[in-house]
């Protein structure tokens, strides 16, 4: 596996740094829109994820690539095993700059007076960096789930096949089920006590918000993240060891 | 059918033949009664060796089931009967963890440069770097500098043949001791073509090495291989030693009148009268030239190229 997952890396080298450009210009527009920097890391954690999966898929295709490749020393189980590896690592990588970009702009203006009241907007707070800190987590999750969905579907059907079903699935899995619960009638009033719901929810809400809380939604966040991939990972094997290519 | 028997009997008469001997060793490439459905394609029961030191050229007509017997061989695709096996190893199983070892010794060369378009021939030798335990970068180098391959320049910037090259240069590098090679020298340019050949045969005279080779390109067959395996609609047609063909065989440019002639003297065996009708006359497939020559001398019989035999087997008549 340690050699499909290389392979992985160098076929992405150059795409990954393109993207990671991409990601701070998206980033600007984000922090501009929000008057603040805290959605930063979020942004390039869950772009990574999920460009990961796409961009690898799409090279699979190229020139036969994902044919040749089984040529190579590497069974279909290590190219699935990889191609997960790389996802979560590029996510991981996305988290990792987007930190380190935001600790650099809030150490900037902690000793330089940014103009146009830039120093008071990257400030560091103890309420930001705990905002920042769980958009990520919360982005990482995001970015997992849509990552483990797409990443079965490229490796039954192929990136050029599967992109035109996937927005039919991603309808199917994000809106039926609305469309559904709105059609039952379970959400009018009085059907559903709004009130008692947001009161339970205010504790753990409310548990959230502070940095015990924080950490514990970030573990929780990393072990769902990594059990949906792990999920996503066993179908796909399946999935891949039964494509024709 | 008929045909593959006779060229059957042919080849166990022939020299280089391969399989029939309880001392021979086994070959390194063997396919036995391979089949695969497709939705309008079959692949019937092919069976197809290479023995140590041979280099077999796989021919066919577009369609036929080259790329695909190749790719059962691979375990690229799994196969709906028979079996097949690539240095020992069961093709089944070279898709899968077990089968990685083998696939160190085994270089592949499809019909295209298979890799994607935006790496660098640089980047390639390091993504092979990464694959092959056995990699020879010294030895990439000098092949890629020996076919005017530019380092920094991407795959999706070369022409076919400079791909095919850089595809070669891989193949070459890795300390393979069977070669696949799936229209590998397509595109390629005479003096390429030359210089690839040549180390075609020089990698082939090493000790437990073979070459697999598709190719269109007859001539090139006929200068490296020992072997031609035809097959044509998933079935082999025949499988025979180069030098039956090209030096043993003939073909025979008759009027209609010499055709009736050499049909009704039995000097070509019942049924095994193999022709193709021209608008100027008709070509005759001839068994044995030299023996056809001493009984009608003043019939023209050329050698027979592997083109010739191809035509007269898949489009000719048989009286």
């Amino acid at each position: 596996m340690k050699r499909a997952y290389l392979i992985e890396l160098a076929v992405l080298k150059n795409y990954v740094r393109q993207l990671i450009g991409l990601g701070f210009f998206v980033v600007i527009c984000v922090s501009l829109g929000m008057q603040s920097i805290v959605a930063a890391p979020a942004v390039l954690t869950m772009m990574l994820l999920m460009m990961a999966a796409m961009s690898a898929a799409a090279y699979d295709e190229q020139s036969n690539w994902g044919l040749f490749r089984l040529t190579m020393p590497i069974s279909r189980r290590d190219v699935v095993l990889a191609r997960y590896g790389v996802i979560l690592t590029l996510g991981l990588l996305g988290m990792a700059v987007g930190f380190l970009a935001v600790g650099l702009l809030m150490a900037v203006s902690s000793v330089v007076e940014l103009p146009a009241g830039l120093s008071a907007l990257l400030a560091y707070t103890p309420e930001n960096m705990l905002a920042t800190v769980f958009a990520t987590m919360f982005c990482l999750v995001m970015g997992s789930v849509i990552a483990s969905i797409v990443t079965p579907i490229y490796f039954r059907l192929g990136q050029t096949k599967a992109t035109q079903y996937i927005p039919l699935i991603v309808v199917l899995i994000f809106i039926v089920p609305f469309l559904i619960i709105n059609g039952t009638g379970v959400l009018d009033a009085g059907s559903i006590h709004l009130s008692s719901i947001m009161r339970a929810l205010s504790d753990p809400l409310a548990f959230i918000e502070t940095p015990a809380g924080v950490g514990a939604f970030s573990a929780v966040a990393l072990v769902l993240s990594l059990s949906v991939l792990a999920a996503s990972a066993a179908v796909s094997l399946r999935l891949y060891e039964k494509r024709e290519l | 059918m008929q045909a593959l028997d006779q060229d059957k009997k042919n080849t166990s008469n022939g020299a280089a033949g391969t399989s029939g001997s309880p001392a021979a060793p086994a070959p390194l490439i063997e396919a036995s009664g391979l089949t695969k459905h497709y939705g309008g394609f079959s692949l019937q029961g092919i069976d197809l060796s290479v023995a140590e030191g041979e280099i077999v050229g796989f021919v066919g007509q577009n369609g036929a089931g080259k790329s695909t017997t190749i790719k059962a061989l691979l375990g690229l695709i799994p196969v709906d009967g028979g079996a097949a096996q690539v240095l020992g190893t069961r093709s089944a199983d070279l898709s899968r963890p077990a089968g990685a070892a083998t696939k160190e010794r085994i270089g592949v060369v499809f019909d295209t440069v298979s890799l994607p378009g935006h790496l660098s021939v640089a980047d390639v030798g390091s993504i092979f770097a990464r694959a092959y335990r056995a990699w020879d970068q010294r030895r990439f180098t000098q092949l890629a500098g020996t076919f005017g391959l530019d380092a920094a320049r991407p795959v999706k910037e070369l022409s076919r043949g400079m791909g095919m090259k850089l595809s070669l240069a891989c193949a070459l590098s890795h300390g393979a001791q069977v070669l696949i090679l799936d229209e590998a020298t397509a595109g390629l340019d005479p003096m390429a073509r030359d210089e690839v050949l040549d180390r075609l045969r020089a990698f082939v005279e090493g000790p437990g090495r073979a070459v697999l080779m598709s190719s269109h390109i007859t001539t090139d067959l006929e200068r490296i291989a020992d072997r031609v395996v035809c097959i044509d609609a998933g079935c082999i047609v025949f499988d025979l030693p180069k030098d039956v063909i090209t030096d043993q065989m003939g073909i025979a440019r008759c009027r209609v009148a010499d055709f009736e002639r050499i049909a009704a003297s039995g000097v070509i065996p019942e049924r095994g009268l193999r022709y193709l009708r021209h608008d100027y006359g008709i070509d005759v497939l001839v068994p044995d030239r030299f023996a056809f020559a001493e009984s009608f001398p003043q019939v023209p019989c050329d050698r027979m190229t592997i083109d010739d035999y191809l035509a007269l087997t898949l489009k000719g008549g048989v009286r």
